[in-house]
């Protein structure tokens, strides 16, 4: 047995037919309303199937659209590089640039005097005292030999003359 | 993984020649009595180097070493003592640089000190210092940086490397232009 709920929707729908479409239309209180209703109905079906047809999305569309939103999502959460100045043309060009000042530099330094050649260091006397009780004459004098054996010399005057006895060994 | 072996040899090689670079030096500390005699005896051997130098300067025709030390430098911070009967040298090595040393040295007479000094004793000049008047003499201090034996051998056997040569000029410019 039908409800009427059953039977209205059925109706609606264009599903019933010979006695039992006589007589629930025989029960409607007003027939013209429920045709009039019937129509509406039926128009807001078509519009709606209209409508979901146009902007349905297949299973591959709707799951590409989901992915770029994410991925559009997490770029914008990414923080952004700051330093932009490294590209690559710069990082060659200062490669470049530093290599040639190495080899530059390198090739001055290495002509500057010949390999094997001494050391240009001379001593240096940072400082220098001679007991001003036992020696209140004395001077001192720093000076470079002028010959090749580049000696430096730390030259005393004025110290206290000794007895040659001092010479021993 | 053929690059492997020949790193291992390169760093090997670079080991090998950093102990050699940083082989000891000896230091000669001597006191050495200079006076004209009229039949001089021979130069010690650490001062033919030096010979016509110190002639020149002083004037003396004869060199005789009273008192002195062969030090070997390995951490630069060692001390030692020359001595003779009267006169002593005491070197307090203070580290070793670029050039050489940093010497503090202090010259006694028995137990008074007659002379103090700091310097830079460099590897390739030596230190010359007047003293007083002994007798007719001169009582002259020396010091010499000689090179280790091998190092020295192989130094006139083998040209200086320019690398090693351009590197350590590259660090004593860099040292010089640093306050």
């Amino acid at each position: 047995m039908k409800t009427f709920e059953e039977k209205w929707t059925a109706w609606l729908d264009g599903q019933l037919s010979g006695k039992e479409l006589t007589e629930f239309e025989a029960s409607l209180p007003d027939l013209a309303a429920a045709e009039a209703e019937k129509r509406d109905a039926l128009r807001l079906g078509a519009f709606l199937k209209e409508q979901l047809a146009a902007q349905a999305l297949s299973n591959e569309d709707f799951f590409s659209h989901q992915l770029q939103e994410r991925i559009a999502r997490d770029t914008q959460d990414r923080p952004r590089s700051t330093s932009t100045w490294w590209t690559i043309p710069r990082l060659v060009w200062s490669g470049a640039t530093a290599l040639a000042l190495f080899v530059i530099t390198t090739v001055v330094l290495m002509s500057q005097h010949p390999a094997g050649e001494q050391s240009e260091y001379l001593t240096q006397i940072l400082n220098s005292r001679v007991d001003p009780a036992a020696n209140p004459n004395a001077t001192i004098y720093i000076f470079e030999s002028k010959n090749s054996n580049k000696v430096t010399v730390l030259w005393t005057e004025g110290l206290q003359t000794l007895p040659a006895d001092y010479a021993a060994k | 993984m053929q690059l492997r072996p020949l790193l291992l040899a390169v760093l090997l090689v670079l080991a090998v020649s950093a102990v050699s670079a940083n082989a000891a030096n000896v230091v000669w500390s001597g006191l050495v009595i200079a006076e004209n005699v009229p039949q001089p005896a021979p130069i010690p051997p650490e001062l033919i180097k030096l010979e016509q130098t110190l002639k020149d300067l002083f004037g003396y025709n004869q060199f005789e070493v009273i008192g002195q030390s062969d030090k070997t430098l390995k951490t630069g911070q060692e001390d030692w003592l020359a001595n003779s009967k009267y006169f002593a040298l005491h070197v307090d090595a203070r580290g070793e640089n670029d050039a050489g040393y940093t010497l503090s040295l202090k010259l006694y007479k028995e137990n008074d000190v007659l002379l103090e000094t700091d310097a830079n004793l460099s590897k390739s000049s030596p230190l010359v210092i007047k003293g007083p008047q002994v007798g007719s003499g001169q009582l002259l201090l020396v010091l010499v940086v000689k090179d280790d034996e091998a190092v020295h051998r192989r130094r006139h056997a083998e040209p200086a490397n320019p690398i090693t040569a351009g590197w350590y000029r590259l660090r004593r410019i860099i040292h010089n232009l640093t306050p």
